[in-house]
């Protein structure tokens, strides 16, 4: 039996009418009318991306700046050069997939966890090519705990600030668009680290500020699973 | 049913409160979808109750359709979103529920037929609920694969395979006794 077969036993089950119960349409267009009223279209997806951008930059430089911004005057040129266009890049595609997360039957482009294993891999390569001190310092971990804490307290409004902007939307698969929104935050917290933080000893970069993205994905994740299931 | 530009401007139109445009969708769309739940192997009242919830939920979202994007996408993308959402919460329900001693009876497949189109449900009935669900959107609803992997979530080549798995496991029931001595030709004379 070939494809074309089986093509024309499915269109003739396809062409077969399908009735629904005229009183159950009734009942639903009845229910859709006694509550219809206009609504306005999301805007298109390129805004949105923008302003979820904004907000990224906005949380970053405003925090960076209220604590100094000593991490970017340390930085050599190649070293800005690289970092935050890289960090640029990543904010805009996690934007992007949050966008499409709340938009159902959007084209999906790239799955969230891949853009954060991807993301969060290609970060530490780039802080690994360009930071070389690898020693481990006294106050390794006090210090790294200090840009964590500063980093996902940084995602915190970042992240409540895009999930505003995308309150019109609807997301199909809640725990993906959580897992996107929370990477998102947490670029929010990078950048604004790389912006402040002076500590160049390449584990501290490569270790606690690239940790602030899977936790911040994670608590994304976790607290879209939490609102799901406690949804009647 | 209609083209995917004309559904739409009904949605347009639904979106900007017209009730005529939203009588319209109700009466276009609703076999697809019934089909689609039905297909599923679940029984007619079901796909009853699954067809309302995803218009109750569809008319809480409508806003999230962008004017000028395929609306069957996104119409099937809410419908697999409240066939799963209501799979989890019959099973939360259940799993806090005490078991009876004696089980309502409850229709079989061979109870459901005279309800239901049996033949399109017994020929997908033997596919894993992925490959059926781009079967229907592939070929009962005349999407293209691109539609088809917006609606699920997933890639155009994840779609491609899913319906070639499809196909090869239809081949194999076609082929085998029962469903064989139906042709293309005489299946629903």
């Amino acid at each position: 039996m070939s494809e074309r077969d089986i093509d024309d036993i499915l269109r003739q089950a396809a062409s077969e009418p399908h009735d629904v119960d005229p009183a159950l349409l009734e009942r639903i267009s009845g229910s859709i009318r006694s509550s219809l009223a206009p609504v306005r279209p999301l805007p298109p997806a390129w805004i949105l991306v923008s302003g979820l951008c904004l907000i990224s930059a906005a949380v970053a430089f405003g925090g960076a700046a209220r604590l100094g911004l000593y991490g970017i005057v340390k930085l050599s040129d190649l070293q800005t050069a690289l970092i935050f266009p890289a960090l640029a890049i990543f904010t805009w595609i996690a934007a992007l997939l949050a966008v499409g997360q709340m938009t159902p039957g959007s084209k999906r482009r790239l799955s969230p966890p891949i853009l954060l294993t991807t993301g969060s891999l290609a970060l530490v390569a780039i802080f690994a090519s360009l930071f070389h001190d690898y020693r481990i310092a006294d106050r390794f971990v006090p210090q790294g705990l200090a840009c964590l804490i500063a980093g996902l307290v940084h995602a915190i409004p970042a992240g409540i600030a895009s999930w505003l902007l995308l309150r019109r939307g609807f997301a199909v698969n809640p725990v993906a668009a959580g897992l996107a929104t929370g990477t998102l935050a947490s670029l929010a917290g990078v950048t604004m680290l790389e912006l402040h933080c002076a500590n160049f000893e390449a584990l501290h970069v490569m270790f606690w500020h690239t940790a602030v993205i899977p936790l911040s994905a994670l608590a994304g994740a976790l607290l879209a699973r939490t609102l799901r299931s406690t949804r009647p | 049913m209609l083209p995917d530009a004309d559904l739409g401007t009904l949605m347009a139109r639904y979106q900007q409160g017209d009730s005529a445009a939203a009588t319209a969708l109700v009466n276009c769309l609703s076999p697809l979808l019934h089909r689609f739940f039905l297909v599923q192997c679940v029984s007619r009242r079901y796909a009853d109750d699954l067809l309302q919830e995803t218009w109750l939920r569809l008319h809480q979202v409508r806003q999230t359709y962008r004017p000028g994007e395929p609306v069957l996408p996104w119409l099937y993308a809410l419908a697999r979103h409240v066939r799963v959402d209501h799979y989890r919460r019959t099973r939360r329900v259940e799993s806090r529920e005490q078991q009876v001693e004696q089980l309502p009876e409850v229709p079989t497949p061979a109870q459901r037929r005279p309800d239901s189109s049996p033949d399109l449900v017994e020929l997908l009935a033997g596919l894993p609920e992925s490959q059926r669900e781009v079967v229907v959107m592939l070929k009962l609803s005349d999407m293209s694969l691109d539609e088809v992997a917006r609606a699920t979530s997933s890639s155009v080549g994840s779609v491609k395979q899913k319906a070639h798995r499809a196909y090869t496991s239809l081949r194999q029931r076609l082929a085998g006794p029962g469903l064989s001595q139906v042709g293309p030709g005489d299946r629903h004379e």
